[in-house]
């Protein structure tokens, strides 16, 4: 990779970590207890031990905080998905 | 299995097994730094912490990937497997050493910034002795950032296990990313050839384990339906009712220990069909945690207890006992002739179904 490229590829890498980084210190703060009812308790142990998921993963985790979810999305397999149509299919 | 998240769920297996963990690795850093030192006096101080802790980090890796196959082919390595994730946050720690050493040693007092260094830094792919390995080591880096910053059960349940999971996965690339890292740089300024043999023989290592133990699993994943098994209309129902009403003879009752599972294929997943007391009931095998092999646990004191991290489940509920809330799919099951025969429709996570008592049964069916 020429020096040109690679200047401008970790410029971007700083700024989508450092964006993340602010973002995961206001969420673990405040938005956590909103997207995940058992984390409303979090110890700061916890708090910090989360910190550098939020700010790599920070755009999800944004996403669900703005979007007003207040569970952790449900797990999605074979068993379930069939068990879930076969739930509606018996409830219509 | 918790009512809010802490830093980290101690007890006295994890304490143990970290404080061997750290301790194995001191011992291996010790050991490693006496060596050179002993057989390459003139190597910096830099270089050869450098060194040791990438050398620790990779055996490590090669550790966290065997653990999983290894457990597989033969549940004495259990144990192992229990704390795995600390296993893999102190290899992405020894990781992290030896890449704070490498750029401070090579690219921390140069023209440019350290990252666009690492990133511009030997850009001749047309050649071995010049291929730009470092980049190889930082995208491994980049993928083992993630792992660990993900490791914690809140990502588990954000994630869902599925994704989760899957996200784990990349774990073989930045193997991979890490062999040729390894094949590319450090080898390189090797003449010995047991740095080269010792490299070749873990990959070797990691790549047989993964074939014989997935050479072992295929048949659980053969679906049944398909594989010709008997399939029986149940006693009681009316023979014009519809074929989803039909029961799938899985395997002779008597072919599953006490308390034990046999693991099958039904509706695209396995199924972890249990004995135990004289009853028989069939869950999902994918536990509600990091979806682990249920089928490969116990039955203890009443509950299913999964092999990895000892979550519980009651086997004709799929539920977690109080005060836990994790739940699977269950599966109706009843005994006949001596066979266990399943209805391959999952039932939702947590549905509470009437387990096959097995005496009974066998003597109404024979
Ligand atoms: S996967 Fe962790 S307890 Fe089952």
């Amino acid at each position: 990779m020429s020096v040109d490229v690679a200047w401008w590829v970790s410029r971007a890498v700083l700024a989508y970590g450092l964006v993340g980084l602010l973002f995961a210190v206001l969420f673990v703060s405040l938005g956590v207890r909103r997207v995940d009812p058992l984390a409303a308790e979090g110890t700061l142990g916890f708090r910090l031990a989360i910190l550098p998921g939020c700010a790599l993963l920070w755009p999800l985790m944004a996403r669900r905080w703005l979007s007003g979810q207040r569970h952790p999305p449900q797990e999605r397999s074979a068993h379930r998905a069939a068990a879930a149509a076969q739930h509606v299919d018996d409830g219509a | 299995m918790a009512h809010s998240y802490r830093a980290v769920g101690w007890n006295r297996t994890k304490k143990v097994y970290d404080r061997t963990l750290v301790l194995g690795v001191l011992l291996f850093l010790a050991l490693f730094v006496g060596a050179t030192a002993t057989t390459n006096p003139d190597m910096s101080a830099e270089i050869m912490l450098m060194r040791a802790f990438g050398t620790g980090a990779f055996v490590l890796l090669h550790v966290v990937l065997v653990i999983g196959p290894l457990c597989r082919l033969d549940r004495r390595w259990l144990p192992l497997l229990y704390n795995r994730r600390h296993l893999g946050v102190a290899m992405f720690v020894l990781g992290l050493l030896h890449a704070v050493l490498a750029v401070v040693v090579y690219h921390a007092f140069g023209d440019v910034d350290p990252l666009t260094s690492i990133l511009s830094a030997n850009a001749r792919i047309d050649s071995l002795s010049q291929f730009p390995f470092q980049p190889l080591g930082l995208a491994a880096f980049g993928i083992l950032l993630l792992m660990a910053a993900t490791s914690h059960d809140f990502w588990l349940a954000n994630l869902t296990p599925p994704v989760w999971k899957a996200l784990h996965m990349l774990v073989y690339v930045a193997y991979g990313l890490l062999v040729m890292h390894v094949a590319l740089g450090a080898l390189q300024a090797e003449t010995s050839a047991v740095l080269a043999g010792l490299t070749g023989a873990g990959l070797l290592l990691v790549t047989l384990l993964h074939v014989i133990a997935a050479l072992r699993e295929a048949p659980a994943d053969v679906p049944h339906a398909a594989a010709g098994d008997r399939v029986s209309v149940p006693h009681g129902v009316a023979a014009d009712q519809s074929a989803d009403d039909c029961w799938v003879a899985v395997c002779p009752v008597d072919s599953i220990p006490e308390g034990r599972a046999h693991i099958t294929c039904l509706a695209g997943e396995r199924v972890a069909v249990f004995r135990w007391d004289g009853r028989v009931a069939a869950v999902s095998n994918a536990c509600q945690h990091q979806n682990g092999p249920l089928g490969e646990g116990r039955v203890i004191d009443g509950c299913i207890t999964c092999p990895w991290h000892g979550y519980q489940y009651l086997p004709a509920s799929g539920r977690s006992p109080p005060p836990f809330d994790e739940r699977v799919p269950t599966f109706a099951v009843r005994v006949e002739d001596g066979h266990v025969l399943i209805d391959p429709r999952p039932r939702p996570p947590g549905t509470e179904l009437e387990p096959a008592i097995i005496g009974d049964a066998v003597g109404a069916g024979s």
